[in-house]
């Protein structure tokens, strides 16, 4: 399984903990220079006071002088320093023993160790001080101060800080990968079922949790897509399971009158006749494909079907002029309703197509009334443009009227009349492409009325 | 006619070649781009029926090289691209017609007929006429046996898309195409009604002369026979 190391989540967290670290090792750092520096400071000012004095003194009173000041301000506990050597480096006066480690800093102070001796043990001690050389009996005087607490103070800073950054380094790694780890199970999760899922198991579900969280969204949101890719795989299923039925009737029809008429000694004229009733069957198994193919063609948004600004009173006019003859020899009225001039932006053909195939519908299955009648419109409405055709039929049922819109759904009223149960479908189709509805509304007191309503621009 | 058919399928090809022969047509093919290519550069013919979709060189780039040599033969694209916008993009090529896969021999038959005497050239005159029936486009006057016939304007303008095919076979889908500008097949039989509602204005007045014929299984011809 994955390593929680290799997250972007845990990466994220790693960066940012070395930030904080950063962060927190220069706060410190600033703390000490405005703090623990400042005292250590002010000692040393206090030295140089010192070494000033105890020039004066000698100044004043020599070499005895300052003995009897060391003796003096040496009788009495201090933490200060003094160690006094004459010229040829023998002691005369001083606090300390013999300093030792004893290094000299540029600016002229001087850290050294010595050695006390507490209850019979030796014990380290550091010293911090400056040199003063007297000028006449070229005497030379150590003055300084014990800087144990200092030093035990500047390496308890040093460690509590470095404590402070390993922790905040192990805290976040840690808490880092504990996190990365319950994301990387949720992704993880989520990999498991998308791979269910890819394996065929097409009614698996993302997990979701209660909260609202980026994960939970991503889940939500793809459980939805699989939900509708669901819902158009059983529709597309179905749509093949009808395609293979209604193609293989019409093949096996041609199949069995062509075996039938090789089988049987028939004359030249009944050949023809089968051959003849052949290709009547292929030419319609012919427009079934073509009408499947323009279907696909418009439902994948074509982009190659071009639109341009088209009259629909011409539109109308032109479909009323083709139907107008067949219908008035059916005994039929053919109305058409347009008042005003509308103009939309369409592809022709298809919307042309489409009221043609409302028209025949209406023809073929709305014509049962006494007087039947069927009528085409249009009517520019505030941001869209109705176009209708209704008849005065036995119309739809409510609840049939959903199923009529897909693909070879034939009611059974209607099987027995000739058909491909495919001409509403592209109706609906055409609307779509059109970013348009289709409805299908009763008529008064009897009848369909299909509207199909396209938005303007 | 001398036709050219550059089609790589052999079953199909000779299907039509049996089909155009028994029509009375000399025909030759050429199984690839390359070959047809070769063949409508070297020889003359009247028509060109190409497939789109051939092996070596495609037959929408063939037809774009042969009208840079001949401007004026014309050209119909056999396809199993039917959709309008292909056939769009096919007469953008070059070609003159195009016939969607699978197509019924009768119309292919039709259009050939129709694409070979395009070229022929038309009379310049103003008057349509096949035997005593004349159609004055500028008038558009429609008379008979020197009878005025009244005609609603799309019967008026079938007529005048069969008086400029005279004795040719006419298929539904071309009167679609040319008189309606429709490309889609209507399930009913929508023209048959437009064509009798013709023949009831043209010929049933002239007894024992009729013009407008039922070609069984392919279309229509308006003919006059002496």
């Amino acid at each position: 399984m994955n390593n929680p190391f290799n997250l972007a989540s845990f990466r994220l967290i790693f960066i940012y903990t070395m930030l904080l670290s950063i962060s927190v090792g220069l706060i410190l750092t600033f703390l000490y220079f405005t703090s623990a520096r400042d005292i250590e400071i002010e000692a040393d000012q206090k030295i140089i006071k010192k070494v000033e004095d105890l020039n004066n003194v000698y100044l004043r009173y020599r070499g005895n002088g300052l003995i009897s000041y060391i003796r003096r301000e040496t009788s009495r506990p201090s933490l200060d320093i003094y160690r006094l050597y004459d010229a040829n480096n023998n002691v005369l006066a001083g606090n300390v023993t013999e300093p030792n480690e004893i290094k000299v800093n540029d600016d002229g102070w001087i850290e050294f160790t010595y050695q006390i001796n507490v209850n019979g043990e030796e014990e380290i001690y550091y010293g911090r001080g400056r040199d003063l050389v007297t000028p006449v009996e070229n005497y030379r005087l150590l003055v300084g101060r014990v800087v144990n607490n200092e030093i035990k103070l500047k390496e308890r800073f040093f460690y509590s800080s470095l404590w402070s950054i390993i922790l905040i380094i192990f805290l976040g790694i840690s808490g880092g990968y504990i996190l990365s780890r319950n994301f990387l199970k949720r992704i993880s999760d989520i990999n498991i079922t998308s791979k269910k899922i890819m394996d065929g198991n097409l009614s698996e579900r993302l997990p979701t949790t209660k909260g609202k969280d980026e994960l939970n969204q991503l889940s939500s949101n793809l459980n939805e897509m699989l939900d509708r890719l669901d819902s158009l795989m059983t529709n597309m299923k179905q749509v093949t399971d009808n395609i293979a039925h209604d193609l293989r009737t019409p093949l096996n029809r041609i199949r069995t009158n062509l075996e039938v008429t090789l089988m049987s000694n028939s004359d030249v004229d009944q050949y023809k006749k089968s051959i003849d009733d052949a290709i009547i069957e292929t030419d319609n198994l012919i427009k079934t494909f073509n009408s499947i193919l323009s279907i696909s063609k418009v439902e994948s948004g074509a982009s190659d079907l071009d639109k341009s600004v088209i009259n629909i009173n011409d539109l109308i006019m032109n479909l009323f002029d083709l139907y107008e003859p067949i219908t008035d020899a059916k005994g039929i009225i053919l109305n058409h309703d347009v008042d005003e001039e509308i103009k939309i932006e369409a592809n022709n053909n298809l919307l042309s197509q489409a009221i043609a195939n409302l028209i025949e519908n209406s023809i073929n299955y709305g014509s049962s009334n006494d007087a039947p009648a069927i009528t085409i419109g249009a009517k520019k409405n505030k941001e869209s443009v109705s176009l209708w055709v209704s008849d005065n039929g036995v119309g739809i049922q409510e609840n049939d009227k959903k199923k009529v819109l897909e693909r070879f759904v034939r009611l059974d009223s209607s099987r027995s009349l000739k058909g491909s149960g495919l001409g509403l479908n592209l109706v609906n189709s055409a609307a779509k492409f059109h970013n348009g509805s289709l409805k299908l509304l009763d008529a008064k007191p009897s009848g369909l009325i299909v509207l199909i309503e396209i938005p303007n621009s | 006619m001398h036709i050219l058919l550059i089609e790589d399928d052999n079953d199909a090809a000779s299907y039509v070649i049996k089909g155009l022969k028994e029509s009375g047509h000399v025909v030759d093919r050429a199984s690839d781009g390359e070959e047809g290519l070769y063949m409508a550069l070297d020889s003359n013919f009247d028509v060109l029926v190409v497939d789109r979709m051939l092996p070596k060189l495609d037959g929408l780039n063939l037809i774009e090289k042969v009208r840079k040599e001949k401007t004026d033969i014309p050209i119909l694209i056999l396809s199993a691209l039917g959709e309008v916008d292909e056939r769009v993009k096919g007469l953008k090529y070059g070609a003159d017609d195009y016939l969607a896969k699978p197509f019924s021999f009768s119309e292919l038959l039709a259009r050939l007929e129709a694409l070979s005497r395009r070229n022929q050239p038309e009379a310049s005159s103003s008057l349509l006429e096949l035997g005593d029936l004349k159609l004055d486009l500028l008038s558009r006057k429609v008379e008979r046996e020197g009878q005025v016939i009244d005609l609603q304007p799309r019967e008026y303008k079938l007529l005048e898309f069969l008086l400029r095919r005279p004795n040719q076979v006419v298929t539904r889908t071309m009167l679609l195409e040319g008189v309606w500008e429709y490309h889609f097949d209507p399930q009913t039989n929508v023209i048959d009604v437009h064509i009798s509602r013709l023949r009831s204005k043209i010929d049933k007045p002239f007894k024992g002369k009729q013009m407008l014929y039922t070609e069984r299984g392919a279309g229509y011809a308006l003919r006059y026979d002496e």
